[in-house]
């Protein structure tokens, strides 16, 4: 008899291992186009702010700007959809008991997480040797601003399988809030540039928080909006992964029960 | 062993709850006998054997598994846009055989006889090659007790006498629970049977009586 946590161990490992086949291979070159989407959104925006000639934003190179926030909002998107159909992906493997709907959830989030540092680490280099100052001021801060936005996405992600599951209508609903999520975030436009009270409107939205830190972590001297707090991003970081986990815990018959 | 108190399962339906499946359910099967469930269509046999491999749950009661007990084997457990390979892979790792991966995976492409195929999507299988696969997958591991629902061995006449053959010392081996439409395979795997009717569970040490007890219901009803 193994013991529990040793099942699980083996469990994440093989969804591990299957969906990163899944994730690299499925379709011809899949692998590319996980380095060629970010690639393309950065370098659309950085054309278009170079043909209106915005040398910087905020103090910062905005060729440098616009990366750092578009990976950020990726790492957040990916693995917040990634998570969101997890269960519906691996439904043949819960035939074995072993397979909780938890278990692929979680190790469709770790497998985004190292997906995303290597598109991070590919493109920051590359901005590196193009003369870009790609190389982070304050690391650490970077890094938990990452790691708020990466916990946001697994909650969401949970919360949302869930809500799609019990309401159906949710799917909707929710892919149609991610788009003005983009716009929204601050990826592509500066939030500080946008005047109060609309500022602290859009401000509410804990991953604009996070897109700031991780500019601010790599730029010590770059003008954040004010009032931003690494607390809130982590309040509802915390707060979503908690509620998810509960709820996959309530409603795990009725997540794999088709 | 394994010991069922009380099981009660109903599904939700388009219009709240459905009927009670099985209501107050109580068993003890032991390891070493090959039990086959007998009952109507409809009477819970394949609902019984998901609540006792634990990928379904009751409403109320409990089920305790005193040894290593196989998936609800036949049905499913493959997922379609990956190969063979890779499906038997996940299922040698699940079950924590990854030192041994490349022994059982030897076994399964040699029983199953897929050849090339073993590397294409199960997607693109016969339903033929997708149950040699699952034959091949069930009896790659060693279990205590083995949940067979209608495993069946397609194929030509030749691998299907391979089949019978394995399938039967692995029934000698251990124990078996088994669901199957077909009366005469029931009664060359299993001494006992459960007849289920209404929701309740009848253990009869004989599976010549358990149908017997069927076939008495069917007269008179």
């Amino acid at each position: 008899m193994r013991n529990p946590l040793s099942v699980s161990f083996s469990v994440w490992r093989a969804i591990f291992l299957r969906e990163s086949l899944d994730r690299l291979f499925d379709m011809r070159a899949a692998w590319f186009w996980l380095l060629a989407e970010p690639v393309l959104h950065i370098g659309f925006m950085a054309i278009i702010y170079g043909v209106i000639r915005v040398r910087a934003i905020g103090n910062m190179d905005t060729a440098l700007w616009i990366t750092l926030g578009m990976l950020a909002f990726f790492l957040f998107r990916r693995t917040a959809n990634q998570v969101t159909h997890a269960v519906g992906s691996n439904r043949p493997y819960f035939t074995y008991r072993q397979v909780k709907p938890f278990d692929p959830a979680i190790s469709r989030a770790v497998l985004e997480a190292f997906l995303m540092t290597i598109v991070s680490t590919i493109i920051l280099i590359t901005a590196a040797l193009l003369g870009h100052n790609a190389i982070p001021g304050d690391a650490l801060l970077a890094l938990q601003a990452v790691l708020g936005l990466w916990l946001f996405g697994v909650g969401y992600g949970l919360v949302a399988s869930v809500l799609m599951e019990l309401v159906p209508e949710t799917e909707h609903v929710l892919k149609i809030t991610m788009m003005p999520l983009y716009l929204a975030s601050g990826v592509i436009w500066p939030l500080a540039s946008i005047p109060y009270p609309y500022r602290d409107v859009l401000m509410f939205n804990p991953i604009a928080h996070g897109l700031e830190f991780v500019r601010l972590g790599f730029s010590p001297y770059y003008h954040t909006v004010p009032g931003l707090s690494m607390a809130y991003l982590y309040e509802w970081a915390l707060a979503s992964v908690f509620l998810g986990l509960m709820l996959y815990r309530r409603f795990a018959v009725q997540l794999v029960m088709r | 062993m394994i010991v069922i108190e009380d099981l009660h399962k109903r599904y939700k339906t388009e219009h709240g709850p459905g009927r009670w499946v099985l209501q107050g359910v109580n068993l003890t099967i032991p390891r070493n006998v090959n039990v086959g469930l007998i009952g109507a269509n409809g009477a819970g046999k394949s609902t019984l054997l998901r609540l006792i491999g634990g990928i379904d749950h009751p409403n109320k009661g409990r089920i305790s598994r005193r040894c290593r007990l196989s998936w609800p084997m036949g049905q499913g457990g493959l997922e379609p846009t990956l190969t063979g390979r890779q499906n038997a892979k996940f299922v040698c790792r699940v079950h924590g055989l990854q030192n041994d991966l490349q022994d059982r995976l030897g076994f399964i492409i040699d029983f199953s006889e897929l050849g090339t195929a073993f590397d294409e999507p199960v997607k693109t299988y016969s339903s033929g090659m997708r149950s040699r696969l699952q034959f091949a997958l069930s009896l790659a591991f060693d279990f205590d007790i083995y949940l067979s629902d209608e495993v069946t061995a397609a194929g030509d006449a030749a691998f299907r006498l391979k089949a019978a053959a394995a399938f039967k010392a692995m029934a000698n081996r251990s124990g078996l629970i088994m669901v199957a439409h077909d009366e005469g395979t029931l009664k060359q795997f299993c001494q006992a049977g459960i007849f289920l009717f209404q929701g309740k569970a009848h253990w009869f040490d004989n599976i010549g009586d358990a149908f017997k007890a069927y076939k008495d219901t069917l007269n008179h009803g």
